[in-house]
């Protein structure tokens, strides 16, 4: 188990290394002026030569790019993630102001996704290709195509017009004031959790079907056990597995589907963050947050493949 | 449904008493097999049809133009004028989900036919040569997966500037990963066949064995893969536009982001 724990973190530095040259490749190298950027097209043609020259010095951008990106390295291994060209705050206190808001969005969705998807998926497989089969499939392909910041404008709208409700503005922390942040947190987490309970449902479903063809669900119902509880005491623990997997995959998804639901909801958390990063072209900042992202995506696929592997040792040896 | 039918379905075509001679004969007849054999495929099959119909015929079908205002109707409700209502600026709503949906399906088949081929091809190449080129482009293609597909299109979308092949780009980059994993996969059991090796000992080129006798293989799961990511594409296009880096405002989008709020 050891050994698959250091193999596995060994790949996870070596894929963050690589994301980072990504994040800087895509946002400096790739075509696309960053001034043009900043100033916007019709403001980097009112600029001079001179000015031109003086800001891309000032930003550290006339540098060679090997160059610029040990700088970048460097400022993020020293924990500065540098600021905002537009704004005052410093984005590591951006990060950590709201960044907790998002992590319990991305928490909340997850484990009401499960709470839905899978007594669906348990009902759908009782009784495969019945009528409640069909009607549970239906309803999940209906949410897998909507779009979550859709629904979430719907529900922002009609909480306001039929009810005169408005979550609170602002970040308020779990901590200090609990009600006002689960009024905060709770639209986008219902909305991003039933887009995935989705997922899960369809998931469990199709694994629960593959477990019970197995020798093992049949001896339990030679047994003389009635179909509910072998599906559900001796068959759902292990179908279960794909369904870990798999939302360890959706929380990272989860934080990037949040990005268009917080827009919709005004959630001050840093999917709204990311949202402003660009629309005001602030690519520093946006730099940073996406390597932030791919970072805890990576982080999440590590943390499932090991959960998984404590939980299946075939796995450990393959 | 009675006895006889279920059996003449369970059968073998070529085990059938009568064959059907013209070709479109035979094409109904594996139309209708297909509607009985799962009617809820072709209802949803009808469907995207019918969607990709009225993108194609928007300016038959849509009443009235899609950038054109009426300022005596503005932020209308449906009514027998405008059947989708208008919006703040009094424009057709219906008109503009019309031709919005050209906009939508255009990027999602570009990127698809752009994306997922490139992955596809490339998955193709890795999976046929392994070694170390097959280690070195698993190792790319997973820095790629390494971002939740929307973060990487908003980050590409805004480093090349609005428009819509930019978005075309942003959307198909994050959908290499997808074609190269599964057709990589594919082509690794594919290449072990006896029928390449015969190719092979036949003095059959890389490049011939590839395109002539593992990429015909390839075709059925490509499709699969092509037509699941057209709906993801879709989805991500519309988050685009949400976010404001999707196709810049005049186009007609079936989503568009809402007003501006300065912050």
């Amino acid at each position: 188990m050891y050994s698959y724990i250091v193999r596995r973190l060994a790949f996870g530095a070596l894929t963050v290394a690589g994301v980072s040259v990504v994040v800087f490749v895509v946002l400096r190298i790739l075509p696309g002026d960053p001034l043009v950027a900043i100033f916007g097209a019709e403001g980097f043609t009112k600029l001079s030569e001179a000015e031109r020259a003086h800001y891309m010095a000032e930003l550290g951008l006339s540098d060679p790019l090997l160059v610029q990106y040990l700088h970048w390295i460097e400022d993020i291994a020293r924990g500065n993630f540098g600021r905002s060209f537009f704004r005052a705050e410093n984005v590591a206190e951006m990060i950590s102001r709201r960044g907790p808001l998002t992590a319990e969005i991305g928490i909340m969705a997850v484990i009401l996704s499960w709470i839905v998807g899978i007594p669906v998926a348990v009902i759908s497989a009782l009784r495969p290709n019945s009528i409640g089969d069909h009607i549970s499939r239906f309803i999940s392909i209906v949410f897998l195509a909507i779009p979550g910041f859709w629904s979430g404008m719907l529900i922002v709208l009609a909480a306001l017009f039929w009810f005169g409700y408005r979550a609170p503005l602002g970040g308020a922390s779990l901590f200090s004031d609990p009600w006002a942040n689960l009024q905060i947190v709770v639209g986008p987490a219902v909305v991003l959790g039933l887009g995935q309970g989705a997922y899960i449902a369809r998931m469990a479903r199709s694994s629960l079907l593959e477990v019970i063809r197995e020798d093992y669900v049949r001896t339990a119902r030679a047994k003389g056990l009635s179909r509910r509880p072998v599906l559900i005491v001796h068959a759902l623990p292990n179908a279960l597995l794909p369904v870990i997997t798999l939302s360890g995959i959706l929380l990272g998804f989860v934080l990037a589907g949040s990005i268009p639901v917080e827009r919709a909801f005004g959630t001050p958390g840093l999917g709204y963050a990311m949202f402003t990063a660009v629309s005001e072209r602030d690519i520093f900042v946006m730099q940073n947050l996406v390597f932030l992202y791919a970072v805890v995506f990576v982080m999440l696929n590590i943390l499932v493949d090991l959960a998984i592997a404590w939980l299946d040792p075939r796995i450990r040896y393959r | 449904m009675t006895a006889a039918d279920q059996s003449s379905t369970r059968q073998p075509p070529q085990a059938l008493p009568t064959l059907p001679h013209s070709r479109w004969q035979r094409v109904t007849r594996g139309l209708r097999l297909f509607i009985r054999r799962s009617p809820l495929s072709a209802f949803w099959g009808c469907v995207a049809a019918a969607i990709i119909l009225a993108a194609v015929s928007a300016p038959l079908l849509a009443p009235y133009e899609p950038l054109k205002s009426d300022f005596r109707a503005m932020s209308k409700p449906p009514d027998a004028r405008h059947y989708f209502g208008t919006d703040q600026i009094g424009r057709d709503v219906l008109s503009r989900v019309l031709y919005g949906s050209r906009a939508s399906l255009t990027v999602a088949i570009g990127a698809v036919l752009f994306g997922t081929t490139l992955g596809a091809l490339w998955g193709l190449a890795s999976g046929y040569f392994g070694g170390r080129v097959d280690i070195v482009s698993q190792r790319i293609i997973e820095f790629l997966q390494s971002f939740p597909d929307l973060v990487l299109a908003m980050a590409i979308a805004m480093a090349l500037g609005a428009g819509i092949r930019t978005v075309i780009v942003a959307i198909a980059i994050t959908r290499i990963p997808f074609g190269g994993r599964v057709i990589r996969a594919v082509v690794l059991s594919l290449k072990e066949m006896s029928y390449v090796e015969a190719a092979r000992g036949l003095g059959a080129s890389h490049l011939r064995i590839m395109l002539r006798h593992i990429l015909p293989q390839c075709v059925a799961p490509y499709l699969i893969l092509a037509t699941t990511h057209l709906g993801v594409a879709i989805i991500i296009e519309a988050a685009l536009g949400f976010l404001g880096v999707g196709i810049p405002p005049p186009t007609p989008r079936a989503i568009w982001p809402a007003p501006a709020r300065k912050p």
